[in-house]
């Protein structure tokens, strides 16, 4: 059975135009949801700093001031736990909502869906970006120079842009038929961070259980980030390798999968 | 061009979606070549604090334009929507005509091959509308494959070459769309009299008397139950002429439709209005209330005519009631004139 509308034998329908029609539609819808956000406010984009520095501010008194945590560049430290898995939560948390918010964009023949993910996941890394400097800023502070290893962090930010975009894919499909999943989604984001290392120290954990504990993917990656960031040392390449094979297998599997179901899509809503 | 017509949920617009490959059929193959366009929720994905400018290069893009291709194309989109003194506002402060409008332009300027169009009719005023089906029609003759859903058959029968009937998700006839136009009218014709209730022999008032399937037709959800022509004492040629209808509805209708009529005895159709016609929204009509038409002049010549009133379903699906040769009445005067129509006029002789 051929369901597919096929185009076939038309000259602009070659795949070099539809890669950029591709990032066209990339580039519209993003700067469409940056622009929704904050058009209306004035701080606009500023406000992406907000959340992560208010998160800081909190961490740091209660875990330096009230809990006496021992951790050197606490500051440092929870930044960046904050904005690497702020980046994956708030991807997440929003990639749930992906088609059944955005209706109409299901509705138009030929529309390819499948770029949807790769939006919300791209809309929370500009905002993850922009807190980056502030980041830099920090540690300079703290007395802390750029050095070769930091030339890993591309890398970091590429295996993590794939798990994601992974994850979003069978999450946002699932929430057309099953409603309840974005409420599942939002419960669990919250467990996991907790399961994060992001205002704690990897050091806390058993060590007997800590084999469990590495089988969530942001472990390893604030992990890294802070051996490159704070310890200046070079990421484990062995875990990446593993992380970046694993992100490719979620992006491809995930990618089919919503495929597969987006006939359905329009139905079901 | 083909249309598609049929009732409200005969499986229209699934088969639009369908052709959009937008869901999969259970059964059976859909082959399309070409790009899709689609006149189908206009406006729909517009966000209300994005300009228009923005909001058409999303469209734009979205519909499967480059960027490139939208911006070199902008300034036409806009000239069309009649939009240049707006587009930079945000889309929050258009009217709904206005975001119709420029969803329309958008769509009818990213060079389809096939478009879709699920009764694009009523997109802005009338002059709008006369654009748009030029616009179509020039579609059209550039080659795109055009499919629209209609329940006007006047308008499939001007723009489409063949149309289909679907009837409960099946095809009831597929052929020129004269032919298939024709055949729908009958049907909801006999829709409307097999659907008529026989109930007793109704006197209105002192008027005639209404017989259900002789000259009164319809299911009644909504009864006229008072025609009133004035001025009562006599119509005269070039006089005024007032029709007040009062009805009454055992449940709330939302949608419906009043239509008058003047007919001459040998079946001449001399005046021929609807509120759908005339774009008067007509509240839901729930319990009793009254509805009036007036003519400023009627310059009929003189004899007699039959006033036919109804109100129809939405769609014209069926009649809810409807008073066919009912209500007879003559127009006197119109002195000097034979024809059927009388006109103020006259004669003058010069000198040569």
């Amino acid at each position: 059975m051929n369901a597919q509308p096929t185009s076939t034998g038309l000259p602009d329908a070659t795949s070099g135009r539809r890669w950029r029609h591709a990032l066209d539609v990339l580039a519209v819808l993003t700067s469409r949801d940056l622009k929704a956000q904050y058009k209306r406010s004035f701080f606009g984009f500023g406000w992406a700093l907000g959340g992560p520095l208010l998160q800081v501010i909190i961490f740091s008194t209660i875990f330096q001031n009230v809990l006496g945590s021992r951790t050197e560049n606490y500051a440092c430290f929870v930044f960046i736990g904050v904005l690497v898995w702020g980046w994956f939560q708030g991807a997440l948390g929003q990639s749930v909502g992906l088609i059944t918010n955005n209706a109409a964009l299901a509705r138009q023949p030929g529309f390819p869906l499948s770029l949807l993910p790769h939006v919300t996941v791209s809309v929370r890394f500009l905002h993850f970006l922009i807190a980056v400097p502030l980041l830099f800023g920090l540690l300079w502070w703290n007395g802390i120079r750029p050095g070769i290893e930091w030339a890993a962090l591309p890398l970091l930010i590429l295996i993590q842009y794939l798990l994601t975009v992974g994850i979003a894919y069978p999450l946002a499909s699932l929430n057309v038929l099953h409603r309840d999943t974005q409420h599942i989604v939002a419960v669990l984001l919250q467990l996991l961070m907790f399961l994060t290392p992001v205002f704690y120290n990897i050091h806390v954990i058993p060590e007997h259980l800590r084999r469990w504990y590495y089988i969530n993917p942001m472990v390893s990656l604030v992990e890294s980030w802070r051996q490159v960031l704070l310890e200046g040392r070079w990421p484990d390449f062995g875990t990446l390798a593993i992380l970046t094979a694993v992100g490719g297998l979620l992006i491809v599997a995930g990618r089919r999968l919503f495929i597969a179901q987006s006939h359905r899509f329009v139905e079901e809503m | 061009m083909l249309g598609v017509v049929g009732a409200n949920g005969a499986g229209k617009s699934t088969l639009l979606r369908l052709l959009g490959g937008v869901g999969r059929p259970t059964s059976g193959q859909i082959r399309t070549q070409g790009r899709i366009g689609a006149l189908l929720d206009l406006g729909g994905g517009f966000l209300g604090d994005l300009t228009g400018r923005e909001n058409a290069m999303l469209a734009g893009v979205v519909a499967g334009l480059l960027r490139s291709e939208m911006k070199a194309r902008m300034d036409e989109i806009v000239a069309f929507a009649e939009l240049e003194d707006f587009i930079d506002e945000p889309v929050r402060t258009f009217s709904t005509g206005m975001r119709m409008r420029l969803a329309f332009s958008v769509a009818v300027h990213t060079a389809p091959e096939i478009l879709l169009v699920d009764e694009y009719l009523s997109v802005g005023d009338l002059a709008f509308q006369a654009k748009c089906s030029r616009r179509i029609a020039e579609l059209r003759g550039e080659g795109c494959a055009i499919v629209m859903v209609s329940h006007g058959m006047d308008q499939v029968r001007k723009l489409c070459d063949r149309a289909l009937w679907l009837k409960h998700g099946e095809v009831a006839a597929f052929g020129a769309a004269d032919a298939v136009a024709g055949l729908f009218e009958t049907e909801m014709k006999a829709e409307t009299l097999r659907r008529t209730p026989d109930v007793a022999r109704r006197r209105i008032g002192d008027g005639p008397e209404l017989v259900a399937r002789v000259n009164r037709f319809g299911t009644f959800e909504i009864e006229i139950d008072t025609v009133e022509l004035q001025p009562g004492g006599g119509i005269r040629s070039g006089g005024p002429l007032a029709v007040t209808l009062g009805y009454h509805s055992s449940t709330p209708v939302a949608g419906a439709v009043f239509v008058v009529s003047i007919t001459r005895e040998d079946g001449t159709v001399c005046v021929d209005t609807n509120t759908q016609l005339a774009r008067v929204e007509v509240p839901e009509i729930d319990g009793k209330g009254s509805i009036r038409f007036t003519l400023d002049r009627l310059d009929l010549g003189a004899g007699a005519y039959f006033l036919d009133v109804g109100v129809f379903e939405s769609t014209w699906k069926h009649a809810y009631d409807y008073h066919w040769h009912a209500h007879p009445f003559t127009v006197d005067g119109g002195a000097g004139h034979k024809g059927l129509l009388a006109p103020p006029g006259e004669w003058r002789i010069g000198p040569g």
